[in-house]
């Protein structure tokens, strides 16, 4: 039997600033796709399009446009950053295509053509802050990047921090790619904040934690450091040393007891090499090829409006768990989970919520003074959907 | 003061602070064909053109939100802001720059026109209100000597207070001045200023 073909647009920057990520979503989907084209579940193949826009913003537009109009892909799975999430959108909409969206972003966004996959901030930066609040310090030292995660990641953070009558104590802010970090490291060391929320992106975030380390090494200090957004491939490049005792909050690691991880993992480091990790955008990327894969043998069709309704509540048991989308908002049902980084690439769990969390992109449910009462108990006030919470050793 | 109409738009001048590569174009396409000149400008050039402005349009996603210069901030024309990220921290920036109207991205020819509307309107009532605002700022400063005035008037003439106080403003309407005006001659003078004609 001949499996019929369904074009899939794949827009990851395989060069640029943030290659290193858009390598690893790349390869994900790419892994998803030969699944899907070996299993004997879909009578469909994908005929994977690859574009590289090389980390240019207006470059996705035109290959997004070059999708759609030489391969007439009705799905394309992509992007990274919200600067070129924001770029495509425009075409997806006018032409009424599906984008698959892997990365969390900040929130505040809805498009009926983006299936939003990653994490929405109710899912991040939320249980984050409430775990800093009730084991760590309410005072904290910001330093990020300066583009829009940042900004908005830190004003999610000062509104709850400051309800619950805690401090900022300071906003560092770098341009992307910056990597003097050098005074701010000083500032941070002669002002012993009791905490200190790392949103740098990319290289900028490597030589600052190895600075940060060192630094505190050699000032027999010890600062927490919290981060919305590191992930395993990231703790190897940053190195043995400074990559260990980051609280990170992330919907996946690749170390999740689950029986989906353990044999995703498997097939990734056999098709990729043991030394190699899984990080969340890539786990994530996996998911939205599988997401797409099973809406369209849901929907008998790869047409959009019928996969869109398809995919809509329709649960899929991933490496991360159970995750659904919201057809209210185009986000996805996932797990919130706090980890901190450890020895050889890796992230223990300590904390993760029972069960699969709306997503809320607008925090239209987050009450800042309740959000910043205790995690494990009165934080439930902050959410409207019921939010049990299970500790995990 | 003469009141042009918002709805007039010819011959106005417009500073584009945009970065977009295609929306630069819509929007210069579309203030052409409504018959206005156009000054175009970097968002990251931090200087501002020495030309009259009627009217900025800014893209708000052009310039970081923690920018210690917007290139915009010294010349006083309605902000039509153009919006693609709508997160509160951006929205609470847009605020600071006080948008008269707004467009929401990607912009499409149809809009333009309104929100240029809107922002001549909106200028033109801001510019009407801070003016009366001042006429008020300046009779809650001359109260002082209103009150002064009709205290004069009382121990002078033996009046009520009420009394003064109408005597006074009948006198100023007669002459046709402000109460705050005549109160001010009342003390300089010591007395009700003994003219028939109009003051200036």
């Amino acid at each position: 039997m001949t499996k019929s073909s369904i074009p899939l647009g794949l827009v990851f920057s395989r060069s640029g600033p943030y290659a290193m990520m858009g390598r690893e979503m790349e390869k994900s989907a790419l892994m998803a796709v030969d699944e899907v084209n070996q299993s004997d579940e879909f009578d469909f193949t994908f005929t994977a399009h690859l574009r590289d826009p090389g980390g240019i913003v207006p470059a996705y537009h035109s290959a997004c446009d070059d999708l759609i109009r030489q391969e007439r892909v009705g799905h394309i799975v992509g992007c990274y950053t919200s600067a070129s999430r924001k770029q495509v959108i425009p075409i997806v909409e006018r032409t009424e295509r599906l984008l698959w969206h892997p990365a969390r972003y900040e929130g505040f966004e809805s498009s009926d053509n983006v299936i939003y996959v990653g994490a929405a901030p109710n899912h991040t930066v939320v249980p984050l802050v409430r775990h800093m609040l009730e084991h760590i310090a309410s005072d904290v030292f910001c330093v990020g990047s300066n583009y829009v995660w940042t900004w908005e990641t830190n004003r999610v953070l000062r509104e709850i921090v400051t309800s619950a009558g805690g401090r900022i104590l300071a906003e560092r802010l770098l341009e992307l790619g910056e990597t003097a970090v050098d005074h701010i490291v000083k500032e941070i060391i002669e002002r012993k904040p009791p905490a200190v929320f790392n949103t740098l992106v990319g290289e900028s975030s490597y030589v600052f934690m190895r600075a940060l380390h060192e630094a505190s090494v050699r000032a027999g200090l010890s600062i927490p450091t919290l981060s919305c957004s590191l992930c395993e491939p990231e703790l190897k490049l940053i190195g043995p040393a400074a990559s260990v005792g980051c609280i990170t909050s992330s919907a996946y690691f690749e170390s999740i007891e689950e029986k989906e991880n353990r044999a995703f993992v498997a097939r990734w480091k056999a098709r990729h090499g043991t030394d190699s990790h899984v990080s969340v955008d890539g786990q994530s990327t996996y998911v939205c090829v599988m997401l797409l894969a099973r809406a369209i043998r849901r929907a008998g069709s790869a047409d959009v409006a019928a996969v869109r309704r398809a995919a809509a509540n329709h649960r899929y048991d991933s490496p991360q768990g159970p995750i659904w989308v919201d057809p209210d908002n185009n986000h996805c049902f996932l797990t919130p989970r706090l980890a901190r980084s450890a020895p050889g690439c890796q992230f223990r769990v300590f904390w993760e919520a029972h069960a699969p969390e709306r997503p809320d992109p607008y925090l239209s449910n987050l009450d800042p003074a309740s959000a910043g009462q205790k995690l494990d108990k009165g934080g439930d006030a902050a959410m409207k959907q019921p939010n049990h919470l299970r500790l995990v050793k | 003061m003469t009141r042009s109409s918002p709805f007039s738009v010819r011959g106005r001048h417009a500073l584009m602070v945009m970065k977009d590569e295609r929306e630069i174009p819509i929007v210069r396409r579309q203030l052409h064909r409504l018959g206005m000149s156009v000054t175009e400008l970097d968002p990251e050039q931090a200087i501002a053109p020495d030309v009259p402005v009627d009217v900025i349009i800014l893209d708000a996603d052009s310039i970081p939100i923690k920018s210690d210069t917007a290139p915009t901030s010294g010349i006083n024309a309605p902000v039509i802001a153009l919006i693609g990220t709508e997160t509160p921290s951006r929205l609470k920036w847009l605020l600071d720059l006080r948008p008269a109207s707004f467009l929401i991205k990607p912009l499409r020819s149809a809009g333009l026109y309104t929100a240029l509307v809107v922002a001549f309107d909106c200028a033109q009532r801001r510019s009407e209100e801070a003016a009366y605002l001042e006429k008020l700022e300046d009779r809650v400063r001359a109260r002082r000597l209103v009150f002064a005035a009709v205290l004069q008037l009382m121990r002078a003439h033996a009046l009520s207070e009420e009394d003064a106080f109408t005597l006074i403003r009948q006198t100023a309407m007669r002459h046709r001045t402000t109460i705050e005006q005549l109160s001010a001659e009342i003390i300089a003078t010591g007395g009700m200023p003994n003219r028939s004609s109009r003051t200036a």
